[in-house]
């Protein structure tokens, strides 16, 4: 089967997770998403949009699924994974103190599923004291410094910013700044890199079709000098050799895998406040001179 | 008028101050209906003598307050661990000493499986062998095309061979967190944590909850129980659904059933709301053989593994505390949440710094509502000191220590884990009860083998494997071992009432042994034999 994107929301308690996945289910990302949550009562469903409900599963009309997960993570992925038709892209809620890697590290090792990223949500009224609790401050921390992209809620992301760069080099969105959490949660690149489906205004698109190569050394610098702001970039990365390489980026973690790659097709977005296409044209043509 | 049963025994053990010692147990729809000498029923009619077990002890029902239904299931596999074991059908494994024998073990084994079955073993812990790591290599041994796949104790770890690996995709290319590599750049087969292991579970059909569900599964719990003495028996961590509890009353219900199994449901994560309603439910479809209605939390780890969350000093290693599985925020919302709705709580605590912050989460939970006699228990309390155990007994709660990590990890905590000095005075079982706790002790099977006479002996002795005895003054004595593994044990069960003593009106539970575990030498109370089981005046010998 096609590798399914496994996506992992953590964050601690009152973070605003529910209130994130809240926000994904209502918008119009076009994919049947299956969420798997702590707390089913808090998922705010318009009643319009609900299919069916039974004791631990919502089905929306849009084939979004949303479900608890029990006691066992690990089965209910399984459990997920092995649904047919299957989800389009798995969700997870990690439980409040849940070390977000481990669970991430299931997309990693199973060839049915796909890296997805870890986005840890931060509270920017309460993290200063969270992280500096001794009883749970070394877990909070590990949740930041695990994630591959920084959500903050509940205030201005320039609250916490230093707080969080001392522990993470992970890009900070701030949930309020954006109307769209689905494209940098989901990082559906490739849908909103076509021509059909202009970006939302909150986010910019950027591409790139040719034939150039080279070689993984030059890719891994050019990815490392990618402009701050990229949250997704995506596609493949043509060698010299006819050979290649499938490229992924999701906020501070790049990945390069060996792959069939003809020609060089890259597809990323970012935050319109943060980065535009002109700085990623000019980043693109610096690195092939 | 039912049948009266008047059993004879060489002696009866009754736990009962009124009457310690008896010879004969009349026995009526299940129930006691009288203990004394071979005339004690006569008041009630007519009595059928029964002298099969004359020649035998009798003891309450042994009370297994803590313990996994998968203790059963697991016997599926092959057993690879140190440690002699016995199965559910009374067969002796014997401990494996080296790799060797693990190899041979599971080769002689595998000539027999059909082809595509998969061979799973488990209970394998390299901490008792002295040699390398097991590897791929060794597994390859057993076989070069069928998936082999050994589950360490603790279940955080497998190691695999390389068909196995073959079907994951694991390879020179894999860079996975888990999937460990040689020095030659290849997976070496031991993978570590449950991202890693998943794929291989998922493709082998290794899931623990479907295991625990099946009917056999609950019977080889049943036989295991059986076997131990053991007549009442909890699951500690229920992930049980509602068509699994279907299934549990049906199996359960049968005559020939000879176990009461206590289903504690596992909390994790979900609203205390949630959780409330379906606990409820579990209470409410409780029979005389499946008693539902408390929960289980989780707060930390396990010290052996350096997770429980302790106070200072910490680990005399310097490795960092451990981690919290429930946010101590998160404890108070439930410990509040239950104890308003009537729920009662195991609760997981290992270090001393999770047995305090769940203390005070439930010092705060009574402050908003009064609930006498509520009973919540502090599981494991490994850590716990005189101040804690005060502490608790002030709020009423009970205690169910780990006794058996004495033997089986006592000198993994003196040298890497605490120091001799904590040591010392883990599983307080003396503290415990001068500070006035209710008690009881217990095995955690599958993690210990289930066995209230040997946890008991643990409890008495403080023996560990090497033969030291860490901390005696922390020593039982073994009337008080007995206690804490019948009545001490229902208490935490809220069972207190129909089972742990033999007495009248009781339930006609009993274990039946081959010695008199008061006569016998302190430290040959492990050695005590267990013939099987009295279950509702209905006689199980093994």
């Amino acid at each position: 089967m096609t590798p399914v994107p496994l996506t992992v929301i953590a964050g601690y308690l009152g973070a605003g997770k529910t209130t994130l996945i809240n926000r994904l289910l209502a918008e119009d990302h076009g994919q049947k998403l299956l969420i798997m949550v702590n707390d089913f009562g808090a998922i705010n469903i318009d009643a319009a949009l609900l299919a069916s409900a039974d004791q631990d599963t919502l089905t929306l009309t849009n084939g979004c699924v949303c479900c608890t997960m029990g006691a066992d993570l690990f089965l209910a992925v399984g459990d997920a994974l092995d649904r047919r038709p299957p989800p389009d892209h798995i969700v997870i809620e990690a439980s409040g103190i849940a070390d977000p890697g481990k669970i991430a590290n299931v997309a990693n090792a199973e060839p049915d599923l796909r890296y997805g990223g870890i986005f840890t949500v931060v509270d920017a009224l309460h993290f200063t004291a969270l992280s500096t609790d001794p009883m749970i401050g070394p877990q909070i921390n590990a949740q930041v410094a695990q994630a591959d992209m920084l959500l903050v809620s509940k205030g201005s992301a320039t609250q916490v910013a230093g707080a969080l760069a001392t522990l993470s080099g992970a890009p900070v969105l701030d949930l309020a700044l954006t109307t769209q959490v689905a494209p940098t949660l989901l990082g559906d690149v490739e849908r909103l890199g076509q021509a059909a489906h202009a970006p939302h205004p909150d986010y910019i698109a950027w591409s790139t079709a040719s034939d150039v190569h080279m070689t993984r050394d030059a890719l891994t610098a050019l990815l490392a000098a990618r402009p701050a702001g990229v949250f997704r970039l995506k596609g493949f990365v043509a060698a010299l050799d006819g050979g290649g390489w499938a490229v992924q980026v999701v906020g501070r973690t790049v990945s390069i895998s060996p792959a069939d790659a003809r020609r060089t097709q890259l597809v990323a977005i970012g935050l319109a406040a943060q980065v535009d296409t002109a700085a990623m044209d000019q980043w693109w043509r610096a690195t092939l001179r | 008028m039912s049948e009266i049963t008047v059993f004879k025994a060489k002696s009866i053990i009754t736990m009962d101050p009124n009457l310690p010692r008896a010879t004969h147990v009349a026995v009526q729809d299940g129930r006691i209906l009288a203990v004394g000498g071979a005339n004690c029923a006569n008041a009630w009619g007519a009595v059928r003598h029964d002298d099969t077990l004359a020649e035998t002890v009798l003891m309450p029902g042994l009370v297994e307050g803590h313990a996994h239904m998968m203790a059963g299931a697991i016997w599926q596999y092959i057993y690879t661990g140190f440690h002699d074991r016995i199965d559910p059908d009374g067969v002796l494994w014997p401990g494996l000493s080296d790799l060797e024998s693990v190899v041979d073990r599971l080769a002689g084994i595998e000539q027999d499986l059909p082809d595509g079955a998969p061979l799973i073993g488990w209970g394998f812990d390299p901490i008792f062998l002295a040699s390398d790591r097991l590897s791929r290599a060794h597994l390859d041994r057993v076989s070069s095309t069928r998936p082999v796949v050994i589950l360490f104790s603790n279940f955080h770890l497998m190691c695999v061979n390389s068909a196995a690996l073959d079907l994951v995709g694991y390879d020179r290319e894999t860079n996975v967190e888990g999937v460990v590599k040689g020095s030659d750049g290849r997976p070496t087969g031991e993978l570590q944590e449950m991202a890693a292991m998943f794929p291989i579970m998922r493709r082998m059909g290794i899931d623990f909850r479907g295991l625990t569900a099946r009917d056999e599964a609950v019977r080889a719990y049943a036989s295991v129980a059986n076997r131990a003495g053991v007549t009442t028996v909890t699951d500690l961590f229920s992930q049980m659904e509602n068509e699994d509890l279907e299934a549990l009353k049906r199996v359960t219900s049968g005559s020939d059933f000879p176990l009461r199994v206590v289903p504690v449901l596992g909390v994790m994560g979900a609203s205390p709301d949630e959780i409330i309603t379906q606990v409820q439910h579990m209470r409410r479809n409780s029979t005389e053989k499946l008693r539902m209605g408390a929960v289980k939390l989780m707060t930390d780890g396990s010290i052996q593994g350096w997770t429980a969350r302790v106070k200072w000093p910490g680990y005399v290693g310097g490795q960092p505390n451990g981690i919290w599985n429930t946010a101590p925020d998160q404890i108070r919302t439930y410990c509040t949440a239950f104890h308003a709705a009537g729920v009662q709580m195991h609760i997981h605590v290992n270090g001393d710094q999770a047995s305090e912050v769940v203390i005070d989460a439930l010092a705060e939970a009574m402050t908003h509502s009064p609930w006498r006699g509520h009973r919540h228990v502090l599981q494991h309390g490994q850590m716990m000191g005189m101040d804690q155990f005060r502490r608790a007994a002030d709020l009423g709660l009970a205690v169910n220590l780990f006794a058996n990590h004495i033997w089986y990890f006592g000198d993994q905590h003196v040298e890497l884990t605490m120091g001799e000095d904590r040591a010392r005075r883990m599983d307080a079982t003396r503290s415990a009860l001068d500070a006035g706790c209710a008690l009881a002790i217990h095995s955690d099977a599958p993690v210990t083998p289930m066995g209230p006479l040997f946890t008991a002996w643990c409890a008495v002795n403080r023996r560990t494997m090497s033969g030291h005895v860490l901390g005696p003054a922390q020593a039982l004595t073994v009337p008080e071992a007995l206690h804490a593994i019948t009545l001490g044990a229902a208490y935490t069960l809220h069972l207190d009432a129909e089972i742990g003593s033999i007495e009248t009106g009781k339930r006609a539970d009993f274990a039946v042994l081959g010695d008199d575990p008061l006569a016998v030498a302190p430290d040959a109370l492990k050695d005590v034999p267990v013939l099987g089981t009295v279950f509702g005046g209905l006689v199980h010998l093994v």
